[in-house]
């Protein structure tokens, strides 16, 4: 594997997870609640891809390619993030955030459950973008799928930004996220837009889930680690902050990928005793939190710390 | 003629206790009108009650004869109140161009056009259009609550304190442009503690004292009125 495949599959990665932590930070500047059940819609955007993929299969007998699905499944995933917020979110509002942290994970359970119910607990891969394999690029073999991902995530990453910080309804969704009081005041109909935040946040979480489940395979249980990868992101980035939030994405996926794929970049590393170790996936996870806990420590704000400051 | 803007009897309880007890007051178009009282006399209660953000327990709000009860906040807003609260409350996040874009209900030009017509009115903003809000000084800030409150195109201005924490010039200035405002035929409700200004600046005032209007009547005539001093040096 060389060095432009290694950095090809991390900046793959890391533009996915930057998809869900996006929506998480949406819906929790907005609701000032955690949505708990986050994971779990990345999760069911990997199952909705599988469940429209079956449905068309009929009409192309080749395999349904993923970039037809993924409108689709955006679609869909903007219904279930309506859904998400009229049954764990609009009911509790008035509660302390805590209750929306319940309602959140009782709901996540009931989605990882009801896909166990419907699909079965076996990891089940979604299809290619466009189409699996490898494409030789100036002498480097690089995944498709890998730069289909890249591709689709920064087009989805930037049309995000184009809407928050260009469009009308950005200004009304941010506004709302700062001060939903206030933006009533000003004639904003603060309801619909925490409605649409949901359905927007749902709908990157759902394509999220569509990118990563063709290589990483989904399963009912992905949820949880979508959940904690995607909080940690933003911990580690600012709460908060939607720049921080991609940058704490990036930082995931080169724990990942590529802190475990470096032995095969540098032999020499390979050759270190206890390399199989270091370089494994679980000490890559033992760094990662520890650096987490590092930054908690030195920067409680993060790396980007708070977006916003007050004047006394 | 209908008062543009007019409280029957409004009434508002935090709980057990009465913030605010049988209100009525009426502003006309075109016209300025001061509320005072000291802090703690219901003023913000009032104007949070006439926007909406506080339900009332009794009474009417109406605006051109139109009753406000029972309808949401954005919808008294986009019906022709505007709001412009104590503390300001910029969205601080955003440019001071983008708070002012957002609490416009026009399309793209119309828009640009309110923005450059808040820039003329209010000069130091349009140097800060990029600036984030939280970054400018307390009086931009509140030259930026007032211009977004503007943006709306209200026919009733609620203006709650907005010489608050300001140097004295600076306070004298923006109270300067509520007279403007209502000379372009809003209608000003404007809460104050900064007396003789407010006074200074509109043609009728109301005094509240614990939630009930003690005092009313032309502003010049109340400059002198021994309710004021015990509006707010009394109990």
């Amino acid at each position: 594997m060389s060095l432009i495949q290694l950095l090809i599959n991390t900046v793959a990665l890391g533009a996915a997870y930057a998809l869900v932590a996006l929506g998480f930070v949406w819906v929790l500047n907005a609701t000032a609640a955690v949505n708990f059940s986050h994971g779990d819609l990345v999760m069911a955007g990997g199952f909705a891809t599988l469940a429209l993929a079956g449905w068309l299969a009929p009409l192309m007998p080749g395999g349904v390619p993923g970039l037809v699905l993924l409108p689709l499944v955006v679609i869909a995933m903007a219904g279930v993030g309506l859904l998400v917020s009229l049954l764990a979110y609009f009911p509790l509002k008035d509660r302390p955030p805590v209750a929306v942290f319940i309602s959140t994970i009782a709901l996540g359970i009931v989605l990882a459950n009801g896909a166990t119910a419907l699909f079965g607990a076996e990891p089940r891969a979604t299809p290619p973008l466009l189409q699996s394999g490898f494409l030789e690029l100036g002498g480097v073999i690089v995944g498709r799928q890998a730069l289909a991902v890249i591709v689709v995530a920064a087009l989805l990453i930037a049309g995000q930004h184009v809407l928050f910080a260009h469009t009308q309804l950005g200004r009304k969704l941010r506004a709302t996220a700062q001060d939903r009081a206030m933006a009533a005041a000003l004639g904003i109909p603060v309801t619909l837009m925490i409605a649409l935040t949901f359905a927007l946040a749902t709908a990157l979480a759902g394509a999220a889930g569509l990118l990563l489940s063709h290589s990483f395979f989904v399963t009912p249980s992905d949820g949880l680690n979508y959940m904690i990868k995607a909080y940690i992101a933003v911990t580690i980035g600012g709460w908060g902050s939607l720049l921080g939030a991609v940058a704490g994405a990036f930082l995931i996926a080169s724990f990942d990928v590529f802190l475990p794929g470096l032995p095969a970049l540098v032999p020499a590393l390979g050759a270190l005793p206890g390399a199989d170790w270091l370089f494994s996936q679980t000490v890559a996870s033992i760094v990662l939190y520890v650096l987490l806990l590092a930054i908690l420590v030195l920067r409680p704000h993060g790396l980007f710390g708070e977006a916003v400051q007050r004047r006394a | 003629m209908t008062a543009r803007l007019r409280l029957d009897a409004l009434s508002v309880c935090y709980g057990a206790i009465t913030a605010l007890d049988g209100v009525s007051l009426e502003v006309g178009a075109g016209e300025a009108v001061a509320l005072l009282g000291a802090n703690g006399a219901g003023k913000s209660t009032l104007l949070n009650a006439v926007i909406g953000l506080v339900p009332s327990a009794a009474g009417v709000v109406s605006l051109d004869g139109v009753a406000l009860t029972g309808r949401a906040v954005h919808r008294r807003a986009a019906l022709g109140l505007g709001y412009c609260p104590e503390g300001r409350r910029v969205f601080p996040g955003m440019t001071v161009y983008d708070n002012l874009a957002v609490a416009s209900p026009r399309a793209k030009r119309a828009r640009e056009e309110a923005i450059a017509r808040q820039f003329a009115l209010f000069p130091a903003l349009a140097d800060k259009a990029y600036d984030r809000a939280w970054q400018l000084s307390g009086g931009q800030q509140q030259m930026l609550a007032i211009a977004r409150a503007l943006m709306t195109e209200p026919r009733v201005l609620l203006l709650d304190e907005p010489s608050l924490g300001l140097a004295p010039l600076l306070a004298q200035e923006m109270l300067a442009h509520v007279r403007a405002i209502a000379a372009s035929g809003t209608a000003v409700l404007l809460a104050e503690q900064n007396v003789a200004t407010a006074l200074a600046v509109t043609q009728r005032a109301y005094v509240l004292q614990v939630g009930r209007v003690v005092e009313s009547g032309p502003s010049a005539a109340l400059r002198t009125s021994p309710a004021i001093q015990a509006a707010f040096l009394g109990a």
